[in-house]
């Protein structure tokens, strides 16, 4: 009698896997067509940087990056082709995983970093969203394996589901038809100027470094692996601070001070635009304390590329 | 271990199969089997507490004896009381000591006294502690109350009091209910198997849909209070409805589905709540294994409502108060549970009749809703800040974290769904149904696209569930 239950039972668990596998397939190869057809939006810019650019300067980086560089100014003062595929919110982790599955299509004469200054310092977020890669897994699996497997040991158990290939997508895709999200060539303007106030004052005081934070060994691997994938290309590196509208001291950020210890030991140039006085305190070139609008944007890039005209 | 884990999948399904493919012919190597699994599930977190577990078995274990063997009233009320000390000493240690001890400095300051802190101590909250300290003292009660005879099975009753699936958020299992469960054999039915998964899936959606997916939006607003208007406490209050909705029927449900895999029978705990058309009706709708629980062993006792009138409203408030306090040390659950007693209150004073219908239903979804502010609310300073910007400034409805909409739309999607299904099942759940179709093969694609629909639509970061803090 209860033989005949557990047989019933396997068959029956048998059956609703096979169709799940048939769901999870046919609504996973519906969801991956709708993710892959974005044309706007943070999905489409990454997509394109990974499948599409054929730039000959790449940009890196946070929403510092995403916000700062404007690729029309690095094409006149440069007079080489450029792509901003900085990405909002994310870190390094993300940045070494974009790097590794652009340059197996392509390879840029020069990839700019954006650095933030804790980008060292541990912080969950920059795991929790590396789920924005997994749509890209089954193609790049060898390059981005050993990053998310730091997210999970049981990546290639989780995303083997089409399902989770692309959780928490749709939203974004459905957003993005209706209202597209303009971009010039990955970088998006903010508009308006910061309004001094005494609260933003306080805020941004109360945020001096106190290097109490600790360093990720993971992110340091990531920074060292960004550096040495570039060598190996042979493709120009720089790393660059972007400007803020308050003084901050950061002499005891340890781990801004660990970045600068390792691009100088690997050579790498470093441009810091921290405290620069053509840009502190100027509401006119700043959307918020730590982001620049439009003027401020091309004023910084334009700033950048007569550095970097100067290393060449 | 979270039900919401990797960890979880592997542990159940060896357990499972040691269950019925190893130990299956023994009903106390089974017993073992399932004590040794809860041991390993509730170590997972914090091994140290499992002396606390111990503790308790070994005590209510010993109380429950000698109760039942002695002919004496005396001794009989002696062996209750070392249960009920042992346990809400237990509970209150852990549990609410700093709370009293702040309170009380608190209070001294108010009157300008003002005292050290030096008694207040660093203590870890042992998770489910108010659970199991309660199912364990209906089993001393109830031995006393002459509604259960102890059973002289330890092993069986060391896993009834630590048994995994309802030991860190219930549901409060009555012995009654559950130790005779462990004294007979389990037989394993296709039925109850399936019945099981389903369970558990349609509890996952719950949970990782629903409740996380509303978390988000909730946790944005109430932890930033100073940085919203009423509009968007409001939006998030209601959306905190539903995620602690989610959140703790999605871990009954688990609970109980995960039960039935081993043959157990486990108490429904919710019965789609947010329908009911009075705030009376709620409470025989929510955390029913709770409120059943302080029925029977607190309202009842105090004389319930076969008194007279003024003392039936103290019995009414009384027993929610300590239900708040149940939740949390902290004095927003106090006032929530407060809220609730004065709403049964005005109840029984106002409506003479059961009140029916879409308005009442709701009015109580508003009433329950305004108590939530003050359950969710990070200090009570916050829920009235929040209280009086709801009732002053409406202002501008924050939609998402950068005007990012997405997040918020998802939240919008879940529930949506919920709200389609329950509402279906409470009016017309004699219509179509996908779980009990008479297609095979439209009841398996039923539950492959809902499962599909959690992989495509979940939030997979391992959260906790709210109710492993009480």
């Amino acid at each position: 009698m209860i033989r005949k239950e557990y047989k019933t039972s396997l068959i029956k668990l048998g059956k609703f896997l096979v169709i799940f596998l048939i769901v999870d397939f046919a609504l996973g190869m519906i969801s991956k067509q709708l993710f892959f057809s974005q044309e706007t939006g943070k999905y489409a810019r990454s997509t394109y940087a990974i499948q599409e650019t054929d730039a000959k300067v790449l940009i890196f980086g946070s929403s510092h990056a995403h916000r700062h560089y404007v690729p029309e100014v690095i094409e006149t003062e440069l007079k080489k082709s450029c792509y901003n595929a900085g990405a909002e919110g994310q870190q390094l982790l993300y940045h070494v995983a974009l790097q590794k599955m652009i340059i197996k299509r392509m390879q840029p004469e020069l990839m700019i970093l954006n650095i933030d200054e804790d980008f060292l310092y541990h912080a969950k977020e920059a795991y929790d969203r590396l789920s924005d890669l997994h749509p890209y897994y089954s193609d790049y699996r060898d390059d981005l394996k050993p990053i998310l497997g730091l997210q999970s040991k049981l990546v290639d158990f989780k995303l083997f589901f089409r399902g989770y290939q692309t959780n928490s997508t749709i939203m974004h895709v459905i957003r993005y038809y209706a209202s597209p999200q303009l971009d010039y060539k990955g970088y998006r303007p903010l508009f308006g100027k910061v309004k001094p106030s005494k609260h933003i004052n306080e805020e941004v005081q109360s945020k001096i470094e106190k290097g109490v934070e600790d360093i990720d060994q993971n992110f340091v691997a990531a920074l060292q692996m960004f550096i040495a994938i570039a060598k190996d290309h042979n493709i120009d590196l720089v790393f660059v601070t972007s400007p803020t509208y308050f003084t901050v001291d950061h002499s005891m950020n340890t781990s801004f001070n660990r970045i600068k210890t390792i691009a100088e030991k690997e050579n790498i140039p470093f441009v810091d635009f921290f405290n620069d006085q053509q840009f502190m305190g100027k509401p006119t070139l700043f959307h918020d304390p730590s982001h620049l609008n439009n003027d401020g944007a091309k004023l910084f890039t334009k700033k950048l590329a007569d550095q970097i005209k100067k290393f060449k | 271990m979270l039900f919401n884990s990797i960890d979880f999948f592997v542990f159940l399904s060896l357990v499972f199969i040691g269950y019925w493919f190893v130990t299956y012919k023994s009903l106390k190597m089974q017993n073992v089997l399932l004590l040794l699994a809860s041991y390993v599930f509730y170590g997972w977190w914090d091994w140290r507490f499992l002396s606390l577990i111990a503790l308790s078995t070994i005590i209510d274990y010993t109380a429950g004896s000698r109760i039942y063997g002695s002919k004496e009233v005396s001794v009989k009320k002696r062996w209750l009381w070392v249960s009920i000390v042992f346990n809400l000493g237990m509970l209150g240690f852990f549990k609410y000591y700093n709370f009293f001890i702040d309170s009380w400095i608190d209070l001294f300051a108010s009157v300008g006294y003002e005292l050290q802190s030096t008694w207040t101590l660093q203590i870890i909250l042992p998770v489910g502690i108010s659970f199991y300290t309660f199912q364990t003292l209906s089993y001393s009660i109830d031995i006393y109350k002459e509604k259960l005879q102890p059973t002289k099975n330890f092993i069986a009753f060391a896993a009834f009091v630590a048994f995994f699936p309802q030991l860190v958020a219930g549901p409060i299992e009555r012995a009654t209910n559950l130790v005779p469960q462990f004294l007979k054999k389990r037989t394993f039915t296709y039925q109850t198997f399936s019945y099981g998964i389903k369970l558990m899936i349609w509890g996952f959606f719950l949970k990782l849909v629903v409740a996380d997916r509303a978390a988000i939006y909730v946790n944005a607003v109430y932890n930033n209070t100073e940085n919203h208007d009423g509009l968007s406490f409001i939006a998030a209050t209601v959306l905190f409805a539903f995620q602690i909705y989610g959140d703790f029927a999605g871990y009954s449900l688990i609970a109980i589905g995960t039960s039935k895999l081993f043959g157990f029978d486990l108490m429904t705990n919710f019965r789609r709540p947010y329908f009911s058309a009075s705030v009376s009706e709620f409470w025989t709708r929510w955390h029913i294994s709770l409120s059943t629980w302080f029925r029977d062993y607190l309202y009842i006792p105090l004389g319930g409502n076969r008194v007279a009138k003024p003392r039936w409203l103290f019995n009414l408030f009384i027993t929610f108060l300590i239900s708040g306090l149940w939740h949390g040390a902290n004095w927003t659950f106090v006032v929530w549970g407060a809220l609730n007693g004065l709403y049964l209150i005005a109840e029984v004073l106002v409506f003479k009749k059961r009140r029916k219908g879409v308005f009442n239903v709701l009015l109580t979804f508003i009433l329950i809703n305004f108590a939530w502010v003050f359950f969710r609310a990070n200090s009570i300073e916050d829920a009235f800040f929040i209280i009086k910007k709801i009732c002053t400034a409406p202002g501008r409805l924050y939609i998402g974290s950068g005007d990012d909409i997405t997040a918020s739309l998802y939240a919008t999607l879940a529930i949506a769904i919920l709200v389609v299904v329950e509402l279906k099942k409470e009016y017309f759940n004699t219509m179509f149904s996908i779980s009990n179709h008479k297609y095979e093969f439209v009841r398996l694609t039923g539950y492959a696209v809902l499962i599909y629909i959690i992989m495509y639509f979940g939030v997979f970061g391992k959260s906790q569930f709210i109710y492993f803090q009480f």
